[in-house]
């Protein structure tokens, strides 16, 4: 290969990579260049400062770009901000519940149905309180903790509800983790990661209501249904046990086949 | 023992382990291949007709998974998986709008099971059902 054809190649490759590690605002619009980010990603202070918090978001993980949550046009930067276009900037502190409510529903009408709920507008927490604002985090049990929650009242009820939660959540996550383990294998863990992240956000959402009664008496339920999984775990694991098996014998029955040949051949010696 | 009588006995036996092989090769071509017999038969599941009302959803299991019928205003009879297509929660039936709704993340569908609105890439899967004798038989073909 001459010098040109491989700085070509090497041309080539960078360009694959750098389309391969494109940042999820792009592919969030479907292939299209997120203007928002484009612009405000130039910017400092408040208006720059959103841009590099949503890039440790659990929704840009996820592909969940600005417009996904304040609206207006992704891709018409002389529009992006319309309202014509569906823009609605930033919601007031007593509108979060409903903003984040037009998608995580379950979780809104648990939270409305809470203490937390009860309060909003009158000093109670919203969705961000907890979760963050832009670098909006998943929920997971270190969400409760002391500090956080320290900041409106004491924690020992909180504490009461975490402990509730700690053994379904380690449950949750042994099965998280072995599905993980049996995707790596090429193992299709479609209908088994549908079922768990179905069961994990019911959950959530549950926790959202703060009652420690319903909490612990869910749990009781939850793990009822996390066992179903871990037997559909154990089956795939006795299939995967049952082919190594059939492997083995395959190749011993092989190596006495080559033996045997070896025999035959020799009685024509 | 003489050379034919050794060559006869290791012919048979590779002869043996060849068919046995063959068979081995064979048993899981034979398992795809051919119908599931009564396992069809064993997912049916039957409700009464009087249990799903006008306008009104009815879920169940079916399958090994959450599943639902739906009578809509005029009679028409529906059922589809529950399950929803996005990241696989259930979804919920909102009676006042005749419409399914995703507690997850809002995926909106039609009684019918198509995908109106939110993140769901495939309407709701339909099943297959009967109606005789005053039952509804999920899982068999009409």
């Amino acid at each position: 290969m001459n010098g040109k054809g491989f700085f070509g190649c090497l041309a080539a490759l960078l360009i694959a990579m750098a389309l391969l590690f494109t940042p999820v605002a792009v592919l969030a619009a479907g292939g299209t260049q997120i203007v928002c980010i484009t612009c405000h990603g130039t910017l400092t202070g408040k208006f720059g400062e959103p841009v590099k918090l949503w890039q440790g978001s659990v929704h840009a993980e996820n592909g969940i770009a600005c417009n996904g949550c304040h609206g207006g046009d992704p891709a018409d930067a002389a529009n992006a901000m319309s309202p014509a276009r569906g823009f609605l900037g930033a919601p007031k502190e007593t509108a979060i519940p409903a903003f984040c409510g037009r998608c995580h529903v379950g979780v809104e009408k648990e939270y409305r149905a809470s203490a937390h709920g009860r309060a909003l507008g009158r000093g109670g927490p919203t969705c961000v309180t907890c979760h963050g604002n832009h670098r909006v985090v998943k929920a997971s049990l270190e969400l409760i903790n002391e500090k956080s929650c320290s900041r409106c009242h004491g924690f020992e009820r909180a504490r009461l509800i975490r402990e509730a939660m700690a053994e379904t959540e380690g449950q949750m996550a042994a099965i998280d983790g072995r599905i993980a383990l049996f995707r790596g294998r090429g193992v299709d863990t479609d209908r088994l990661e549908k079922g768990l992240f179905a069961l994990r956000n019911s959950y959530r959402a549950l926790f959202h209501n703060v009652d420690v009664e319903l909490v612990r008496k869910e749990s009781t339920r939850i793990q009822g249904e996390l066992k179903v999984l871990e037997r559909v775990l154990q089956g795939v694991d006795e299939t995967e046990r049952k082919r190594k098996l059939a492997g083995v014998a395959a190749v011993a029955g092989a190596l006495l086949a080559a033996l045997l040949f070896h025999l035959l051949k020799k009685s024509y010696d | 023992m003489d050379n034919a009588g050794r060559r006869k006995f290791l012919v048979t036996l590779l002869a043996g382990g060849g068919a046995a092989a063959a068979a081995a090769a064979a048993w899981p071509l034979y398992r795809y291949l051919a119908p599931a017999g009564g396992g069809s038969a064993a997912a049916v599941v039957v409700i009464p007709e009087n249990e799903v009302n006008e306008g009104q959803a009815k879920f169940f299991q079916y399958a090994g998974s959450a599943a639902v019928l739906v009578r809509k205003r005029g009679g028409e009879l529906i059922a589809l998986s529950a399950v929803c297509t996005h990241l696989g929660c259930i979804v919920q039936w909102v009676n006042e709008k005749q419409e399914f709704l995703c507690p997850c993340h809002a995926g909106l569908y039609s009684a019918e099971g198509a995908v109106l609105s939110g993140p769901p890439p495939k309407p709701l899967a339909p099943i297959p059902f009967k109606v005789a004798g005053g039952t509804i038989r999920v899982g068999e073909v009409a």
